[in-house]
C-alpha cells in the first residue's frame, strides 16, 4: 500500500477555529503502517505563488563514533554546512549525489571550510573508509520545513495561505505524492501514516 | 608314506589352507572396500566441490568488492563514464583471472561489461536486483551463456547508498574441471537441462563412461536460474577404484605363493633333517643288533634326537658290556678265570684248522688227591690252590694261555709243537710248572698232578676226539701210576669204536658171549686148593677173545660194568652151585669194581643170586680193589657189612696200589687181603718190596686176616711168601686162568680146602632156610 491517508476531518475543524489570527499552527504528526512514530521524517511546505527570499544559514553536521549526527538534516538552499569531525579517527566526507557532489580530504577536528549546499534536493553524505556512515540532507527552496521528533510530531508556524506538502524518509518505500493544503489562521493538525522498508539499502527517492 | 613326506605334505596343506582362507577374506574385503572407497571419495568429491565453489566465490567477492569500493570506480560510476569503467572492470577481471566482469544499474541493465557479450543497456541476466529477482548482495550463482558456464558473485556498488551492481565471473571450462579431477581423482561433468534436455557442457570423462552400470556418480544441484539447470556429476569407475585393490591382491597372491613354495622347501628340509639322523639310528640300531657294537652313533645334535642318539650309545655301550660279561660266564671259568670246556673246545679247534703251523698237542691234568685238600683243609683252600695252579699253568711260556679248567680239579693246555717228538718234553715241562708246593696262607701245600698227552695227528682232527684221546692217555697214567702217559695209537680203535663198543659190550651180555676163567687159589702151607678167582674172558665174534684189558676199563668208564659184574656174579654163583651140588664144592672170588661199591642194591643182589642158585655164601668171595674204598669209606663200609652180613667172604684186592687208611680197614668186615702183584713180582729183587710184602702179611695176620699174594710166578717166590707166612698163593707158578673144563679137569687132581658151613639167612626175597654144607 504505497500510499498515504490524509485525515481530512481534524484539518476542517482545525479550519473552524482559526479564521482570526495572522498565521496558523500546523502539526503533522507520522507514524508507519507497523505501529510506530517515524521520526527522521522530512516535512516541506512549498508556499504556493510566493517566490521564497535567497537565504545564506549554515548548519553543522557532526561525525560522532563513525555516525553522521544528526543523521537526516533538512537545509534551506544556499545553507553552508560545515562537517565537525567529534572523532579520534579521521573521516572523509564525500557526496555523489546530483544535488551537491562533493569531497572533504580525510581530516580530523573540524574542517577550514563549509559546503555550501547551493541546489534543491536530496544529498546523500557517506565517509569514503566507513562504509557504515550514511546521512540525508534535503535542499529546499521552502522556508517552511521540519523533521520529526522520535514521537514522529512535527509542529510548524505557517502563515495562512496555500502550501503544497511533500513528505520524505530515508526508508520510505514508495514516494508519498505531493499534496496541496491551505493553512487558514487556525491551527491545523495532519495526520500521515506512511509506508517504510525497514531493512533495505535503497534510498527513497526525493520528492 | 614316509615320515620325510607326511611331515612336509601336512605342513604345505595346513600353510595353504591358511593362505587361501587370507587371500579369499582380502579379496572380499577389497571388493567391498573399493566401493566403499568409491562411495567416500564421492562424498568428499563434492564437499571438495563445494570447497572450489566457495573458494571461487570468496575470490570474485573479493574481485568485484575490490573495484565496487574504489573510490574512483564509484565516481565513474555516478558519472556513467562507461569506457572508464569498462577498463576499470577488465583490469580487475584480469587481476584475479575472472572470465566476466559485469557492471548493471540497481534494475539489471548493463552500464559496462568486460569479457561478456552483454551489450551495455541490455538487461543482464544476472544481477543483485531485477526482472528476474535478485540474487542480493555478495550472492553467487551460476549462469549458462553461449554455451558456457559461468560461476558468478554479484556485489553492490554503495555510494555510500547501492548505486549499483557488480558482477564477477570465473568460467567453469574444462581446464577448471580437470584440475577439480586431478585434486579429487574423480569425473566431473556439468550438464545443463535446456528446454528438458540435460546437455554436457564440460566433462573430463573423455570416453563418456558416466551411465556404464560400473561407474558410480553423485549428482550436485549448482543453480536453477529461469528455465535453465546446471548440475555437476561426480562419477568414478569402480574399475579403477578397485584396481589397486586388486593389485594388492596380486601381490598378496604372488607373495602366499612364493611363501609357499618356500615353506615347501623349508618343511621338506626340516623333516629330512629329522629323518635323516632317524635312518642313522635305524641303521645303528641295525648293526647292535648284528652285534656289532663298535661303531659310533653319530648324530651330533643339541635336540631330543641327539639325546635319543645319546640313549642309544649308552644303551649300545651297556649291551656290549652285558655281553662280554655274558661271554665270560659262558666261556670263562670264574673261579680260576681260565677258559671253560666249551671256549677251551672252541680255541683249539680253531688252533687244529692251522694246520701248517705245526702238531698241536694238548694235555688234560688232574690234580693228584685234591679231594682230601677240601677235605681236610676246607674248600676255601682248595679254591685258592685251584686259583694258584691255574695261574701257574696259564703262565707256562708254552701254553700262551691256552688253558683250561674242564671241572673240578682237572685241567687242560695245549700248544703248537716245532715237533711232534717233543710231546714227552712238553708234557714233563708241565709237571715242573706244577710240582713245587703251593701255598696258602703261608702253608705250603703238596700238589702233584698226573698228565694224558695227545698229539693232534696229521690232517683234520676236532678238539672233542684229540680231548678224549688225551683223557684216555690220563686215565693210562692214573691206571699206571704214572705222573704222564701219552696216548697211543693202540689205545686209538678203542677210543675210536667207543660207542659200538658199548653196543657190543651189551650184545655180549645179552648173548653171553662172556666165558668165566678160573685161576686157581692155592694155600701155600698146605699146597690145597683154597678156591679160584674167576677171570672173565670175552668171545669177540670178530676179534677173538679178549683180556679184561681190552674192555673192563671202557665199562668202568661207561658204567657198564655194573652190567657186567652182575652177569659175571651171576654164572659165578651158578657154576659155583652147580660144583657144589656135584659135591666138588670150590669157593669161587669175583672181582667187584669201585664202582660196584657205589650201588646200594649189589648186598640184595648177591643175596638174590645165592638164594636163586642155592650156594652157600662162604663159597662165595668178593674181590673188593683197595680204590673202591677210598671214594666213599662210610658208604663202601655200609655195603662191605651188609655183603659181611649175608655170610660171603669179602677181600681187598690190589693191596698197597692204594692210599687206604689203615684205621679203615681195621673196621672193614673182610676176611682177607690180597697183595698186589707189584709187590709181588719185585720181591725177589728188590729188599724194600720184601719189606713191604712182609710187613703187610704181618698186618693182615694181627688184622686176623688171611693173606693171599697173586702173580706168583716163580718157585722162589713162592717159597719166600710161604716163609714169610703167607696163606694162599696165586699166579702161573700154581696154575694160569682155565675154562672151566680144564679147570674141572685141573682140580680132578687136587685136594681142596674143605668148605666150613654155617647157617645163612637169606634177604627177604629169598627163601629162608637153611644149607647145611658137607664137609669135604
Amino acid at each position: 500500500m504505497r500510499y498515504c491517508n490524509w485525515r481530512q476531518g481534524s484539518l476542517m475543524l482545525g479550519a473552524l477555529f482559526a479564521h482570526a489570527a495572522f498565521a496558523a499552527m500546523v502539526t503533522v504528526n507520522v507514524t508507519l503502517k507497523s505501529g510506530p512514530a517515524a521520526e527522521d521524517t522530512v516535512i516541506v511546505f512549498d508556499p504556493l505563488g510566493v517566490a521564497p527570499p535567497a537565504s545564506s544559514e549554515t548548519a553543522s553536521i557532526d561525525q560522532i563514533n563513525k555516525r553522521f549526527v544528526p543523521r537526516v538534516s533538512v537545509v534551506r538552499t544556499g545553507t553552508s554546512i560545515t562537517f565537525p569531525n567529534s572523532d579520534q579517527i579521521r573521516h572523509q566526507v564525500y557526496s555523489f549525489s546530483p544535488a551537491k557532489e562533493f569531497t572533504l580530504k580525510l581530516y580530523a577536528g573540524s574542517p577550514k571550510v563549509a559546503v555550501v549546499f547551493d541546489k534543491p534536493g536530496l544529498v546523500v553524505l557517506g565517509c569514503n573508509i566507513h562504509d557504515s556512515m550514511v546521512a540525508f540532507v534535503g535542499v529546499v527552496d521552502s522556508p517552511y520545513f521540519a523533521k520529526t521528533s522520535p514521537s514522529g510530531t512535527a509542529v510548524l508556524n505557517l502563515p495562512a495561505g496555500r502550501y503544497r506538502l511533500r513528505v520524505w524518509h530515508p526508508n520510505l518505500a514508495a514516494t508519498v505524492p505531493a499534496k496541496e493544503i491551505a493553512v487558514q489562521d487556525t491551527p491545523l493538525t495532519i495526520a500521515l501514516s506512511i509506508d517504510a522498508a525497514t531493512a533495505s539499502d535503497a534510498v527513497a527517492p526525493w520528492p | 608314506m614316509p615320515l620325510r613326506t607326511r611331515i612336509a605334505l601336512t605342513f604345505i596343506l595346513l600353510l595353504a589352507a591358511v593362505l587361501a582362507a587370507a587371500l579369499g577374506a582380502v579379496s572380499m574385503a577389497n571388493r567391498g572396500n573399493a566401493e566403499r572407497e568409491v562411495q567416500r571419495q564421492l562424498v568428499a568429491g563434492s564437499r571438495e566441490f563445494s570447497h572450489l565453489l566457495e573458494s571461487n566465490r570468496r575470490q570474485l567477492i573479493q574481485a568485484a568488492q575490490a573495484v565496487a569500493a574504489d573510490y574512483g570506480f564509484r565516481e565513474a560510476v555516478s558519472i556513467r563514464d562507461t569506457p572508464t569503467l569498462a577498463s576499470a572492470l577488465e583490469n580487475s577481471g584480469a587481476r584475479i583471472g575472472a572470465a566476466m566482469m559485469v557492471l548493471t544499474t540497481l534494475d539489471g541493465e548493463v552500464i559496462a561489461a568486460s569479457g561478456s557479450n552483454a551489450k551495455v543497456g541490455a538487461q543482464f541476466l544476472i544481477s543483485g536486483a531485477g526482472k528476474n529477482g535478485g540474487a542480493g548482495d555478495n550472492a553467487m550463482s551460476v549462469m549458462v551463456d553461449t554455451g558456457r558456464i559461468y560461476q558468478l558473485v554479484t556485489v553492490a556498488v554503495r555510494s555510500p547508498l547501492p548505486v549499483a551492481w557488480v558482477t564477477a565471473g570465473f568460467e567453469l571450462d574444462e581446464k577448471a574441471a580437470r584440475e577439480f579431477a586431478e585434486i579429487t581423482g574423480l569425473a566431473v561433468t556439468l550438464s545443463v537441462n535446456s528446454g528438458g534436455r540435460w546437455t554436457d557442457i564440460v566433462s573430463t570423462d573423455s570416453l563418456g563412461t558416466l551411465h556404464h552400470p560400473d561407474v558410480v556418480s553423485r549428482r550436485i544441484e549448482m543453480s536453477s536460474l529461469g528455465n535453465t539447470k546446471v548440475v555437476a556429476v561426480l562419477s568414478r569407475s569402480l574399475a579403477d577404484a578397485r584396481a589397486p585393490f586388486e593389485r594388492l591382491t596380486n601381490v598378496l597372491f604372488l607373495i602366499a605363493a612364493v611363501s609357499l613354495v618356500g615353506s615347501a622347501c623349508a618343511a621338506f628340509w626340516l623333516a629330512r633333517n629329522i629323518t635323516r639322523p632317524l635312518q642313522d639310528l635305524t641303521r645303528a640300531v641295525a648293526r647292535m643288533r648284528a652285534g656289532v657294537y663298535d661303531a659310533p652313533l653319530k648324530v651330533m645334535r643339541r635336540d631330543e634326537l641327539g639325546i635319543l642318539a645319546e640313549g642309544l650309545q649308552l644303551m649300545q655301550t651297556a649291551v656290549q658290556s652285558r655281553d662280554r660279561s655274558i661271554r665270560q660266564l659262558a666261556y670263562e671259568d670264574t673261579l680260576t678265570g681260565l677258559m671253560n670246556r666249551t671256549a677251551f673246545g672252541a680255541a683249539l679247534n680253531e688252533a687244529l684248522t692251522e694246520v701248517n703251523r705245526g702238531p698241536v698237542a694238548v694235555a688234560v691234568i688232574n690234580l693228584d688227591r685234591f679231594r682230601r685238600i677240601n677235605e681236610h683243609l676246607g674248600y676255601s683252600v682248595g679254591d685258592a690252590v685251584l686259583t694258584k695252579i691255574a695261574a701257574r699253568l696259564a703262565a707256562v711260556p708254552s701254553v700262551n694261555s691256552a688253558a683250561a679248567r674242564l671241572a673240578g680239579d682237572q685241567f687242560a693246555a695245549f700248544t703248537r709243537l716245532h715237533d711232534g717228538a717233543n710231546l714227552q718234553a712238553w708234557g714233563t715241562s708241565l709237571l715242573a710248572a706244577l710240582a713245587d708246593p703251593v701255598y696258602v696262607e703261608a702253608q705250603p701245600i703238596d700238589i702233584s698232578a698226573t698228565i694224558g698227552l695227545a698229539l693232534a695227528p696229521d690232517g683234520a682232527a676236532f678238539a672233542d676226539e684229540l680231548m678224549r684221546c688225551a683223557d684216555l692217555a690220563l686215565e693210562r697214567a692214573r691206571r699206571e701210576k704214572r705222573p704222564l702217559a701219552v696216548y697211543e695209537e693202540a689205545l686209538k680203535p678203542v677210543a675210536r669204536d667207543q660207542l659200538s663198543l658199548l653196543g657190543e659190550l651189551r650184545h655180549a651180555v645179552e648173548h653171553d658171549e662172556f666165558l668165566l676163567f678160573f685161576q686157581p687159589k692155592i694155600e701155600l702151607l698146605s699146597n690145597r686148593v683154597a678156591g679160584a678167582e674167576v677171570l672173565l674172558r670175552w668171545q669177540h665174534p670178530v676179534r677173538g677173545l679178549l683180556s679184561p684189558g681190552a674192555f673192563i676199563p671202557f665199562a668202568e668208564q661207561t658204567g657198564f660194568i655194573r652190567r657186567l659184574t652182575q652177569w659175571t656174579l651171576d654164572h659165578a654163583i651158578a657154576q659155583a652151585a652147580e660144583w657144589h651140588r656135584a659135591g666138588k664144592a670150590v669157593s669161587v672170588a669175583v672181582n667187584i669194581s669201585a664202582d660196584d661199591i657205589g650201588d646200594l642194591r649189589l648186598d640184595s643182589r648177591v643175596a638174590r643170586l645165592l638164594s636163586r642158585h642155592q650156594l652157600p655164601p662162604p663159597l662165595l668171595t668178593l674181590e673188593v680193589t683197595e680204590s673202591g674204598f677210598i671214594e666213599d669209606p662210610i658208604r663202601a663200609l655200609r655195603i662191605l657189612d651188609a655183603l659181611a652180613a649175608l655170610g660171603v667172604n669179602l677181600s681187598i684186592d690190589d693191596f698197597g696200589t692204594g692210599y687206604s687208611s689203615l684205621s679203615h680197614l681195621a673196621r672193614m668186615p673182610v676176611h682177607e687181603l690180597k697183595i698186589d702183584r707189584s709187590f709181588v713180582n719185585g720181591l725177589e729183587t728188590d729188599l724194600e718190596f720184601s719189606a713191604i710184602v712182609r710187613s703187610a702179611i704181618e698186618m693182615g695176620h694181627s688184622l686176623g686176616l688171611k693173606v693171599v699174594a697173586e702173580g706168583i710166578e716163580t718157585e722162589a717166590a713162592g717159597v719166600r711168601l710161604r716163609d714169610f707166612g703167607c696163606d694162599i698163593g696165586q699166579g702161573y707158578l700154581y696154575a694160569k686162568p682155565m675154562p672151566r673144563a680144564d679147570f674141572e679137569m685141573w682140580l680132578d687132581g687136587k685136594v681142596r680146602v674143605p668148605v666150613i658151613a654155617v647157617p645163612v639167612t637169606f634177604g627177604v626175597d629169598a627163601a629162608a632156610d637153611t644149607i647145611t654144607l658137607s664137609t669135604y
